[in-house]
């Protein structure tokens, strides 16, 4: 386990592969048990996270990797085009490994997203964060940009 | 071209283009085939011999008209009549034995594939006359033969010299067949007419590689085929290999999509890659969905997810690469049918 901050020295960011799968999905399972994001590991594929083209919908699943070559972190960025007709860039389950947390990974790897998203032309970024976010991580959040705009309700089937 | 009269189940994997039809004038039973091709065992299949009667040509004279024309369930209809020297008793009063033999050649072929069937019947009449002018009447006398009772050593001998003149013709057809579609549609892959672009739309939905780095192989199929400009190739480094290869093809129950999986073999990056999926909807094909790629990452594998259209289960997945003028080459090129890929249900 790393005690300092990271820097950017001391990972890659780089798009997912789908040798990556095994990663993913375990951190994946962790970032479910903790915030209850209705993960369905049956619906994550070994394609899914490959960057994805669609109509009206771009994605990207982003991977920091340690020079090791241990994936410690994963995000999934995503431009989709509303019914008012604006792309709208999103940040989605965002999760570091545990272990991680802390460190500055997740900040690394949002810096890099939000260049991606802005070279999409996408006109604004949103962030799904959970229902009960902690204050110091929306504070952390406010200080690059990003305020809390919406109440997202959800109703599972 | 076995699903010619809509039977799946003797869908032929080869996929035949056309089928041939030479035909002879019996003077007791009317127009007889005396070859088909590519299987002479279509002669005795009602389905294959069921257009042939009600094709106009028999109510013409032979030489009267350049030829004439059928569609019939889909399938056009091509035939042309001519005469043939004769040295055969006839059996019929009236008739002399040099009172010549009329044959009828006629070419099928699927309607989207129409363009080519006029040239088609012609070069294969040609083709047939200048070569077998003189020995149809043998082919003839060994097709009667066949029905008599008693084969004496002469008939036997007959029947025999029918057979070798037979399998002469066979092979005289294949190779003008194959020559013809190898060569007639790399001639006309830059026409901008409806007509060529059904008939490619045609060849892609059967399977027929469009891709110009890659030709169709096997013994039945037509080895030179190339649909686009083969002076188009681009490096000899690129040209060896295929570019981008699919690596998985899923059809999405819960959400009606369509998943491909497409990875970029190359080691390096390809840029200004557009990517449609499209279906035919009679004469036309549809964009199903368009994707621009400005850049495609040295062995990535990218996922393009399209939607699904009720009710068409035939689909084509094409990528082209756009050059520095703005010439577009297209470098994969694969029909995928939906009855045929994995289905995820959950």
């Amino acid at each position: 386990m790393l005690s300092d901050e990271m820097t950017d020295k001391d990972i890659i960011i780089r798009n997912y592969r789908t040798s990556d799968y095994q990663a993913t999905l375990e951190i994946l399972k962790e970032l479910n048990e903790l915030y209850d994001i209705g993960f369905n590991e049956n619906q994550w594929r070994e394609s899914s996270g490959l960057r994805q083209f669609k109509p009206n919908l771009k994605r990207i699943t982003l991977i920091v990797e340690l020079k090791s070559g241990e994936v410690v972190s994963m995000g999934v960025i995503e431009a989709q085009k509303n019914t008012l007709g604006q792309y709208i860039g999103y940040l989605q389950n965002w999760a570091t490994k545990k272990g991680f947390i802390g460190l500055g990974v997740g900040k690394l790897l949002a810096d890099r997203a939000i260049q991606i998203l802005q070279s999409w032309g996408c006109d604004s970024i949103r962030i799904d964060l959970p229902y009960k976010t902690d204050k110091k991580l929306l504070d952390v959040f406010g200080k690059t940009g990003f305020h809390p705009i919406l109440t997202v309700l959800e109703k599972r089937f | 071209m076995t699903d010619i009269f809509n039977n799946s189940t003797e869908k032929n994997p080869h996929e035949y283009l056309c089928v041939v039809y030479v035909m002879y004038f019996d003077e007791k039973k009317g127009q007889i085939p005396l070859l088909m091709y590519p299987d002479d065992r279509f002669r005795s299949n009602k389905k294959y011999m069921r257009p042939i009667e009600y094709h106009p040509i028999w109510f013409l004279e032979a030489e009267d008209l350049d030829h004439i024309d059928l569609e019939y369930k889909g399938y056009a209809f091509f035939g042309k009549k001519f005469t043939a020297k004769s040295d055969r008793k006839k059996r019929r009063a009236g008739l002399e034995s040099e009172t010549p033999e009329t044959i009828v050649i006629i070419v099928s072929l699927p309607i989207e594939l129409t363009i080519f069937g006029d040239d088609l019947v012609h070069k294969l009449t040609d083709e047939i006359r200048n070569n077998f002018e003189d020995q149809f009447y043998e082919v003839i006398e060994s097709e009667i033969a066949r029905d008599t009772v008693i084969k004496t050593p002469k008939v036997q001998e007959r029947i025999t010299k029918g057979k070798k003149i037979k399998v002469f013709m066979r092979e005289l057809i294949d190779n003008t067949v194959k020559t013809y579609f190898s060569n007639v549609i790399t001639k006309i892959s830059d026409s901008p007419s409806l007509k060529t672009q059904k008939a490619i739309s045609y060849f892609s939905l059967k399977g027929f590689k469009l891709s110009d780095l890659s030709t169709y192989g096997g013994e039945n199929g037509f080895s030179s085929v190339e649909l686009f400009d083969s002076e188009k190739r681009s490096s000899d480094e690129f040209a060896s290999n295929q570019p981008l290869s699919i690596t998985d093809i899923n059809h999405i129950e819960i959400s009606q999509e369509l998943e491909v999986t497409v990875k970029n073999n190359t080691d390096r990056d390809l840029t200004n890659v557009s990517i449609t999926i499209t279906h035919l909807k009679e004469f036309f094909e549809k964009d199903v969905m368009q994707q621009e790629v400005d850049f495609w990452f040295p062995y990535e594998e990218l996922l393009f997810v399209s939607p699904i259209v009720p009710h068409i289960d035939e689909y084509l997945f094409s990528v082209t690469l756009q050059d520095e003028e703005g010439n577009g080459q297209k470098i994969l090129t694969q029909r995928i049918d939906l009855k045929s890929i994995k289905k995820i249900t959950s």
